[in-house]
């Protein structure tokens, strides 16, 4: 008895031990959501938010492990503890706010609607009975729906579905944040050259790290973290080797 | 309960995990089925009452959902009876070729998953014909439950004593005649409590339909739950909703089954 009680304790000891080094968090990402969220030929998460996070994890000496997991329940996760960020280009809204915690601001986009190449619109009026697609949950399929521009709206499971939908002329149009629109336009191989990027919105949406309710410090270490990086100028070097100019 | 069955009756085909049937000859007022259907119904009106907000939000934005899941599950089991039937014919074929053919079919498909062939037939055959997400949907779960269906044929049509055959046959039935209007009538009562399983276990798998942006129940809730952030609330509705769904649907199944079976039961 006693001797399954001293090892009971000491294995519980052993694995208590990496807990007091450096403070590790986990961050989810869905990588489908290129050049902000991918997947290298390893399987391990990248592009700009991962490379943003571990510069911010460095800068404020704290380690951060970011793990690839599916954007529809994504925030269901943090809200359940299964991990402590969700770095995967979510947009600060107010709904959002009501339910999670959002760092400060790290990165804006707008949104933009992709069409095949040679077709345009002028607004998102221009969009009325097409079918527009887009990744389930996203402020893209969010801004079409407020717009009520009676446009049909598909929601896909992660945007590059949308994209095959759109080439194979299943849809009409794609919404996503302007980055993503012109990774697809101009760097993925087999979709470059045959979209353009016909219209942008004008309201700026800004992307935050979102943390469970109440995670002051966590939050504190982000904002300190978000901070440092745009003051060293490492934000501009991260935000070049993915976005380009 | 006792069990009235004879031998060659106890030949109850389970290819894939459906609802269970309820027993025909259950007469007791609580059992397994009412206390689930009732326990639902009951949860559903009780959320729905003391929490409208989201409950009953959640309820109303659903139904069109509901909808495509019906069709979507109607379409295919028109499709997927008939062509299980073929393939359970074919199965018990003297013709090698069909036999092959039938056989390789089941064996194909039965190995794998349904999502991948949901994929495969909207992504892959994209190349060659444009369908929409309802048709391939339909077609892909067609194909997958064919050929589980052929199975339950199958064993179904086996299950019928030799001696009906030889019977019908000196009689002067030809071969034909003797499945359709000796061996079939019967085996159908052996195979109807199967496929209704089968059909049933068909529509808790329309949900998987939901990553083609077909806006069935699923996603409808994924769509609900990606603007509110009520991932408990919403499911829980989603699961009660399904619930019912298929007890009603077992229950009907059931009926049927005793009308069937009217003449064993004498």
């Amino acid at each position: 008895m006693l001797r399954h009680f001293v090892f009971g304790l000491l294995s519980f000891v052993f694995l208590c031990a990496p807990a007091h080094a450096v403070e590790k968090y986990v961050a989810a990402a869905d990588c489908y959501w290129p050049p902000m969220e991918l997947t290298d030929s390893n399987k391990q998460p990248t592009g700009y938010s991962p490379d943003f996070l571990k510069a911010l994890a460095k800068a404020v000496g704290i380690e951060i492990e970011v793990r690839n997991v599916a954007w529809d329940g994504i925030f269901g996760g943090v809200a359940t503890g299964q991990y402590d960020i969700v770095s995967s280009s979510v947009t600060i809204t107010e709904e959002r706010k009501k339910q999670f915690d959002f760092s400060d601001p790290y990165f804006e986009v707008v949104q933009a609607v992709l069409l095949p190449a040679g077709k345009h619109i002028n607004s998102l009026k221009d969009l009325k009975g097409m079918k527009v697609g887009g990744q389930i949950a996203t402020t893209g399929i969010f801004v079409v729906r407020k717009a009520d521009v009676g446009a049909e709206l598909k929601e896909y499971d992660d945007v590059g579905l949308a994209i095959e939908d759109l080439l194979k002329g299943r849809i009409d149009a794609v919404i996503c944040d302007d980055p993503v629109a012109l990774y697809y336009v101009n760097k993925k191989a087999d979709t470059a050259g045959k979209l353009n990027i016909s219209f942008k919105t004008q309201e700026k949406e800004y992307y935050g790290f979102v943390v469970k309710k109440g995670r002051k410090d966590l939050l504190e270490k982000l904002n300190k973290g978000i901070r440092l990086l745009k003051e060293s100028g490492e934000e501009r070097k991260i935000a070049e080797k993915w976005l380009g100019n | 309960m006792e069990d009235k069955k004879d031998g060659s009756k106890a030949n109850i085909v389970m290819v894939t995990d459906g609802a269970s049937i309820p027993d025909p000859r259950e007469w007791r007022l609580i059992n397994a089925w009412s206390i689930a259907l009732l326990g639902a119904i009951c949860t559903l009106c009780a959320l729905c009452v003391i929490w409208p907000e989201p409950y009953l939000r959640i309820l109303l934005y659903l139904p069109d959902g509901v909808l495509i899941t019906f069709k979507i599950t109607l379409m295919a089991i028109c499709c997927a009876v008939p062509l299980g039937l073929i393939t359970g014919l074919g199965r018990i074929s003297r013709n090698r070729f069909i036999n092959l053919l039938a056989s390789t079919y089941v064996e194909v498909i039965r190995g794998i998953p349904l999502l991948v062939q949901i994929f495969y037939i909207y992504y892959a055959l994209s190349r060659f014909v444009q369908v929409s997400g309802i048709t391939s949907a339909v077609v892909a779960i067609s194909f997958c439950y064919g050929a589980y269906m052929g199975e339950v044929f199958r064993a179904g049509i086996s299950a019928i004593d030799k001696g009906q055959t030889e019977a019908a046959r000196s009689l002067g039935f030809n071969r034909y005649q003797t499945m359709r209007l000796v061996i079939l009538p019967q085996a159908m009562r052996t195979i109807l409590p199967p496929v209704g399983n089968e059909c049933i276990a068909m529509l808790k798998d329309t949900s998987l339909v939901s990553i083609m942006a077909v806006p069935d129940i699923m996603q409808r809730a994924r769509s609900f739950v990606g603007t509110t952030y009520l991932y408990f609330e919403t499911y829980t509705m989603v699961a009660l909703l399904y619930l019912i769904i298929t007890l009603l649907l077992s229950k009907a199944v059931s009926i049927m089954e005793s009308r069937l079976n009217y003449y064993d039961a004498k």
